[in-house]
């Protein structure tokens, strides 16, 4: 669970520095002064000088080995890479943001990137530095405000169906399409043994929130409306909530566990037989069943099954960003150039199992010769970017919240629509 | 006695005979104040100042964007606290740390004040031993332990065995909204009792011996030595129990946030995992004035706590 914790932890100390200060002058909001597109041209020249690097623990650990040849092609650079544990990574980037104290080049996530999208604290993109269209779509939207791009995406994930194939082919029924289809395939997967076939997450927090919201896309609703209002209270939504609340209700699903913990070692006992998951529990779930092969054996993916109006789902992963602060944002773009190259992004899933954010690489022997990541590959070709907008990780959150309301029958939809509306009008979208 | 009257010898000399002493009373205020300094300026930097920023930021509308520019955010008077309130969240977080404090205290107090008895007049051989034993859930590391705790209580757990091995079916604990809060206020009160145990046990040694021989020369038995004279001698180590359970209690935290999250259905969540919350969503003007809620909790409870025991100790 290593966002949640990050997310959680957020500014906390920067909040105490600043908080010091504040009474020592005047308040009083200014207008913002807007963002202009199109930085100067970034060349082909080797960069020099310095480049500061902030980036979580994770994926960026094998940053320095990904980063040889680049090293090589750059001599006269200086890469200096400073890993932040996940938990604190955010709070940390904005304490040194607030105190003009930040690295040149950081990363950032794209689902909960947008408060940091603002010419004060990033760089727009460079006009030619990368072609936008080179990504999954939605992963370079989750860095667009008003029509000024803040980030390049780096690597990428989204979800998808888990399922246990060998219970699935005893029961005789496929991967549903639909979400009409989800319960009698669900129902199935209980026949041939599991207790709860679907292990949901039951966290009540911004991960619930975010699959609601990705219902609700799926039910053909929109998260906020084109002038950016919050738009929540809608049919969609309610159906959103309804269909998650289902798999409860029909007993395919229990609010009691999995947990997170228990998940993949419930999935490897067959006391559940699906999961909705990123594609990282491809790699885990060997070493969850103790032993090797297994997985291939007893798991098949599929891309997630279509409400009223698609089968969208959210895009996430890593972007980078260069500071507006940055004594060498030439060589900052250089580097984040070099990252979103198709065969850099192709040695970082070498290295780590990034999945690439860049469309092509995925075509790569490493990548395509793994059947189960296919519905992923398929699932983040149809993806959405969560609202650009401020708060969305406590709207996000407080949905979690009103989806277990739902989930154990002590709301209705129709109310926690209402509700997480109401609630998202009175925090506003963190716009000025 | 007049001025008028007193010789001018004497008045020569009472002069320097007064100003000697003031002199070296302003050197040793001086001195005074030079020692106290460090922490003077520690409790300046760390305590004054950021409490009078977060009373202040608490009647501003800022949030995790105006970092940058954290002066640049307008002045919205009691906004916040109006908010507060008309959160549902908040008012039942409110009733959740209450039913905390109701319970939990009460229930710490009694289990750490039996302790000490026992150990005080039961228990002599391994006295020693078995105040470590009581006390070490006091230094255990917390996480851990709810961890166990939360394994415990899961619906398969071990107090569910151990309820299936004598014929009940156990429920999942932690998912009910109403037994939740009984498991987070017993890891507080099981975290929490041996701080009691040996605070009440001090105060139990400090009982002179010879007012209960005096006492059971009259005739009085152990109940009554123990209403008439252990609990009245006690009282100000009661309140003092009391007044740091309750203040302690009213900010719980680490119990709800590591066993539940504040779940199922909010139904353990606690005015400072509230705050926390708020932080951590970047409202940081809700979440300061949610902390001078806490406060104004804190501060009304102690002052009445002191009240109503002061009188009687």
């Amino acid at each position: 669970m290593p966002h949640l914790s990050r997310r959680t932890a957020l500014r906390l100390t920067a909040g105490m520095a600043l908080g010091a200060a504040l009474p020592l002058a005047g308040c009083g909001r200014e207008d913002d002064a807007a963002a202009t597109s199109g930085a100067k041209k970034v060349d082909t020249s080797p960069a020099t000088g310095t480049v500061n690097v902030w980036a979580a623990q994770g994926d960026a650990d094998v940053l320095g080995k990904v980063l040889t040849p680049f090293k090589a092609a750059n001599p006269d650079l200086a890469v200096q890479t400073t890993l932040i544990p996940n938990a604190e990574y955010y709070t940390k980037l904005q304490a040194a943001v607030a105190a003009g104290k930040g690295p040149d080049l950081a990363q950032f996530f794209p689902e909960s990137q947008a408060q940091f999208l603002d010419s004060s604290t990033l760089l727009p993109v460079p006009d030619d530095l990368v072609d936008p269209g080179r990504f999954f779509k939605s992963l370079w939207d989750a860095g667009v405000v008003n029509d000024v791009a803040y980030t390049v995406p780096w690597y990428a994930y989204t979800y998808a169906l888990v399922y246990r194939s060998d219970l699935a082919k005893k029961a005789g029924v496929e991967a549903p399409t639909t979400w009409a289809g989800m319960e009698p395939f669900l129902k199935g997967l209980q026949s041939a043994g599991a207790a709860h076939a679907l292990g949901a997450d039951i966290g009540w927090d911004i991960f619930n929130g975010q699959d609601v919201a990705m219902y609700a896309w799926q039910a053909g609703g929109s998260l906020v409306t084109s002038d950016s209002k919050w738009n929540l209270d809608t049919p969609q939504m309610i159906d959103a909530l309804d269909y998650n609340a289902s798999f409860f209700t029909a007993g395919t699903a229990d609010t009691g566990g999995p947990t997170f913990l228990d998940a993949q070692p419930y999935f490897v006992s067959g006391r559940t037989a699906s999961m909705i998951t990123g594609p990282w529990v491809i790699g885990q779930l060997d070493t969850a069943a103790k032993k090797s092969g297994w997985t291939a054996s007893h798991v098949a993916t599929a891309p997630l099954s279509a409400g009223a109006s698609s089968s969208v789902s959210f895009s996430a992963g890593g972007t980078w960003g260069v500071l507006a602060d940055s004594g060498n944002p030439d060589a900052a773009w250089k580097l984040v150039r070099h990252l979103a190259e198709p065969t850099t992004q192709v040695a970082q899933y070498k290295a780590y199992g990034s999945l690439p954010a860049v469309v092509s690489a995925w075509g790569d022997p490493v990548i395509k010769g793994q059947p189960l990541l296919d519905a992923f590959f398929t699932q983040l070709k149809n993806t959405r970017a969560f609202p650009q907008v401020g708060t969305w990780q406590q709207v996000a959150t407080r949905l979690g919240k009103e989806m277990e309301a739902v989930a154990k029958g002590k709301q209705t939809a129709a109310k926690a629509a209402a509700a997480i509306q109401a609630y998202a009008e009175s925090v506003g979208t963190g716009r000025k | 006695m007049t001025t008028t009257a007193v010789p001018a010898t004497e008045r020569t000399r009472a002069v320097p005979r007064t100003a000697a002493p003031r002199a070296s009373r302003g050197r040793r205020t001086a001195v005074a104040w030079l020692f106290l300094a460090p922490f003077g300026v520690v409790f300046l930097v760390y305590t004054a100042i950021p409490t009078v920023a977060a009373l202040a930021l608490s009647l501003t509308d800022i949030r995790g964007a105006d970092l940058r520019t954290p002066f640049a955010v307008d002045f919205t008077g009691i906004d916040n606290y109006l908010r507060l309130f008309q959160d549902d969240t908040f008012v039942r977080d409110i009733l959740n740390t209450a039913l905390f404090v109701v319970v939990g205290v009460p229930l710490t107090m009694g289990a750490g004040f039996a302790l000490a008895l026992v150990l005080n007049s039961g228990v002599s051989r391994l006295r020693g031993a078995f105040r470590t034993v009581f006390f070490a859930p006091v230094v255990t590391n917390v996480v851990a332990v709810a961890l166990i705790w939360q394994y415990a209580f899961h619906v398969d757990g071990t107090v569910d065995k151990l309820l299936g091995a004598v014929g009940f079916a156990g429920p999942n604990w932690l998912d009910d909204p109403d037994l939740a809060m009984p498991v987070v206020i017993l890891l507080g009160v099981w975290r929490n009792f041996g701080t009691a145990m040996v605070l009440f046990l001090a105060g139990l040694q400090a009982v002179p011996r010879d007012v209960y021989e005096a006492a059971a020369l009259d005739g009085a038995g152990r109940w009554r030595q123990l209403r008439h004279i252990t609990l009245p001698l006690l009282m100000p180590t009661t309140l003092m129990v009391s007044v740091l359970l309750t203040v302690f209690y009213l900010q719980v935290f680490d119990e709800p946030y590591l066993l539940t999250g504040g779940g199922p259905l909010g139904s353990t969540e606690s005015v400072a995992l509230y705050t926390y919350r708020q932080f951590g969503a970047g409202e940081f003007g809700m979440s300061s004035a949610a902390s001078f809620v806490t406060l104004a909790l804190v501060t009304v409870v102690s002052v009445v706590q002191f009240r109503l025991l002061r009188s009687r100790t």
